[in-house]
């Protein structure tokens, strides 16, 4: 029996796309099941399998993980091979903290700019608290690209845990329209173009399904083309 | 060089016991710096050790760790002997899912019940929220207290990062008298029974710096006698 992944709706459910963009990238196999978050069964379902009832869970056996960063943690103890952290220690440490410092923080940002891959990139105006979010990620982004990211176009060269951690904030920055430095942008491109990342979005853009609290030009509900 | 911990408060920075205490019932040996929090020159000293500018900080040679699981995660490694994550895997994921679950959680709890050591315990009235994450912190600990404690007094066993990241919870629960079963009552005791638990509070109760924020009776101040 392999690995079982349940996420929620991938267009909006940021925690969702962390382990599953990792597991793609990592080229390990799993099933998925989404669960969309106006499903009636949606609580019912997810208390027999989450501890918090909350997506994402990963199943694997009888182990079941909850929480986006601690279902890095387990695939990357599973799966040496995959190097979901850097090798070094130090660079592994710094990609620790910054993965968690995601996981528990930025608030404000997480707050005024939903996950919502549907939307058309237009540029919304950034509340203060907010708009130090961007510049603290900014400044991580550029700073890991500078003294960790020699070997590849990632936060540390090749892709890690880490990267997808962040990888909901590249959405969210190219969603939104938020201006970043060079080597920001330069990473938010490579994020972009993986393979991984084209079939999570493409899979979004067909969900049918609105959660209005997550929709910040509401009433209006903006579409790209798919 | 030795390991360099920088933490603010003892009597309220609930993000610096955690790592703390493991490293001090691990027996690993370290400097500690103390900063107390929201004093003018508060916010220059910290960013002098770590960008993200919060406490508390671990340096250990040219590696600096922030957020307090980053630095669990980098101390399990670097001191496999600690045993500070169980040993078995199903075990490890599920200490794992618990402290990010704690790391990104219970908001509501952590607002209204701030970590003061030095309050004498008494009730507080809880909104809903607050007394949902108090249920779920019941059954986290109970629940694992049954499944995976057979060796010891703490969630699994032996004392794991599991147990360093709840320690605030636990001052938390005996300082606002919260009613919690039997099983997390015995593991409450478990923790504060511990010589490094009591070295903390001894430091704790000496502090000279009140924050008016985290003081709940404002403007009282009531304070248990060092």
């Amino acid at each position: 029996m392999g690995l079982h992944l349940v996420i929620g709706n991938k267009n909006y459910s940021s925690w969702s796309m962390r382990p599953w963009i990792a597991l793609k990238a990592a080229g390990i196999p799993f099933d998925e099941t989404l669960i969309p978050f106006d499903a009636p069964d949606f609580k019912a379902r997810l208390a027999k399998i989450s501890g918090t009832g909350k997506v994402p869970v990963l199943i694997d056996g009888d182990a079941h993980v909850w929480e986006s960063l601690a279902i890095l943690e387990y695939a990357a103890e599973k799966f040496p091979q995959a190097r979901l952290w850097p090798t070094d220690s130090a660079a592994r440490a710094h990609a620790r903290a910054i993965a968690n410092e995601m996981h528990a923080g930025f608030l404000p940002l997480r707050r005024h700019l939903p996950m919502n891959m549907q939307r058309p990139a237009e540029t919304r105006h950034l509340t203060s608290e907010a708009a130090v979010n961007v510049k603290r990620v900014d400044a991580m982004w550029s700073d890991c690209r500078a003294r960790f990211g020699k070997g590849g176009p990632f936060l540390f060269g090749t892709f890690t845990a880490a990267d997808a951690m962040y990888a909901p904030i590249v959405s969210r920055f190219h969603t939104y329209g938020v201006e970043g430095s060079a080597p920001a942008r330069a990473y938010m491109e490579a994020v972009m173009a993986l393979p991984a990342w084209k079939e999570w979005e493409t899979a979004a853009l067909k969900e049918e399904w609105v959660v209005a609290d997550d929709e910040v030009d509401w009433p209006e509900v903006k579409r790209v083309k798919s | 060089m030795g390991l360099h911990l920088v933490i603010g408060n003892k009597n309220y920075s609930s993000w610096s016991l955690r790592p703390w205490i493991a490293l001090r019932v691990a027996n690993i040996p370290f400097d500690e710096t103390v900063i107390p929090l929201y004093e003018p020159e508060s916010p220059g000293q910290i960013l002098k050790f770590s960008p993200a500018g919060k406490v508390p900080i671990l340096i250990d040679g040219d590696v600096r760790v922030w957020e307090s699981l980053a630095i669990l995660e980098y101390l399990a490694e670097r001191f496999p002997a600690a045993g500070l994550w169980p040993k078995d895997a199903a075990a490890r994921a599920h200490a794992r899912a618990i402290a990010h679950e704690m790391h990104a959680g219970f908001a509501a709890l952590r607002s209204e019940c701030s970590m003061n050591m030095w309050r004498p315990p008494a009730k507080r009235d809880l909104s809903g929220d607050a007394k949902a994450d108090v249920k779920r912190i019941d059954d986290i600990w109970s629940g694992a207290r049954a499944r995976f404690a057979a060796d010891g007094p703490f969630l699994f066993g032996a004392f794991s990062a599991a147990d360093a990241m709840y320690a605030p919870v636990v001052s938390r629960f005996h300082t606002y008298a919260i009613d919690v079963g039997p099983e997390s009552r015995a593991y409450m005791g478990a923790v504060m029974a511990l010589p490094a638990w009591r070295e903390w509070f001894g430091a704790a109760l000496k502090e000279p710096w009140v924050m008016r924020n985290n003081e709940v009776d404002w403007p009282e101040v009531k304070r248990i006698q060092a």
